[in-house]
């Protein structure tokens, strides 16, 4: 994968966890928004690793994390940016270029 | 990065996790109402199929009408709260438009069916219409209002699939007018609870094929 024509992957999406971020945000509909523990439970992930993760995704400005109340509790909403939306569509047009190149399947 | 314990992914390990991921969630998230219909198609097969039966035209009828009644009165119902429930689940944690798109959605079809029932009934209340009459008036309107609505649903979701399943179910609404009775609740049994259950069907085969291969559901 070093050679200088086959496509870089972005390394923020390219690990299991926060790829399997990226997808389950990517799932939701335009202008969605889904509550820490409900993307806790999609992703079958402690809290912790989840918060690791969605930090790395929100430096990298991939994830919009908002903070809200509802009913006087806290709730913590995600969704994917614009820019993570289109670096998760180039990594995914990077794979298969990647495949294509490499004549796997 | 330290915190990524795992060793790097090849192209089509990525490419499977992302498959793997994106039918989770899409099922979580309501994609693929396959369970859903299926127990409306219970309902009506099981429901109409009953009050078919039971229809006095027959020779040997399979019950008292009351009986199959109370039987479809319980279906409906079980439907009705097994939807209520998948609507709830499915929009859990979920803020945004399609959560605000689904209440509205719901209260649509609680508004809607209200008020076709209050209009039947004082329909039937202030004339004399013959059982017969009456029955069709039932079969028909309320197809015709559960296909009206499942076009609409099909325009939310952009789903052909479901704006299909709404005409299909309009088409059976004018069918059950046109063959009578008792051969309506034929109609309402074998085309609409049929058509519930293909439409489930497709979905279920659908789920099964946008998941990676190899992969089963659990």
């Amino acid at each position: 994968m070093t050679d200088a024509g086959l496509p870089e992957l972005d390394p923020v999406i390219h690990a299991q966890a926060r790829l399997r971020v990226t997808v389950a945000l990517a799932g939701l509909r335009h202008g969605d928004q889904i509550t820490f523990p409900r993307l806790q439970q999609l992703l079958d992930m402690t809290a912790g690793n989840l918060s690791t993760h969605l930090r790395k995704l929100e430096d990298a400005g991939y994830v919009d994390i908002t903070k809200a109340y509802e009913h006087r509790t806290p709730v913590t909403l995600v969704k994917l940016t614009a820019k993570g939306r289109a670096a998760f569509e180039s990594y995914t047009d990077a794979l298969h270029r990647l495949l294509d190149a490499t004549g796997g399947s | 990065m330290e915190d990524d314990e795992e060793p790097p992914m090849t192209a089509a390990e990525s490419l499977n996790l992302i498959a793997r991921q994106n039918e989770r969630t899409r099922r979580e998230l309501g994609a693929s109402p396959a369970r859903l219909l299926g127990v409306w198609a219970f309902a009506w097969l099981v429901g109409w199929g009953l009050v078919f039966l039971a229809d006095p035209s027959h020779a040997k009828p399979l019950m008292p009408g009351w009986v199959a009644a109370i039987v479809v009165g319980a279906l409906f119902l079980g439907a009705i709260s097994y939807s209520t429930y998948y609507g709830s689940r499915v929009n859990r944690g979920i803020r945004g438009p399609s959560r605000r798109i689904g209440a509205m959605y719901g209260w649509s079809w609680l508004i809607s069916f209200a008020a076709l029932g209050l209009i039947n009934t004082s329909v039937v209340n202030a004339g004399r219409l013959d059982p017969n009459t009456i029955s069709l008036l039932w079969s028909g309107t309320s197809l015709l209002l559960t296909g009206a609505l499942y076009l609409a649903g099909g325009m939310l979701w952009q789903d052909k699939l479901q704006y299909g399943f709404g005409v299909w179910i309009i088409v059976c609404g004018g069918a059950s007018v046109l063959v009578g009775v008792p051969g309506n609740f034929l109609v309402l049994c074998l085309a609409g609870g049929g058509g519930f259950l293909v439409a489930s069907l497709v979905y279920f085969v659908r789920q099964r094929r946008g998941g990676p291969a190899g992969t089963s559901e659990q």
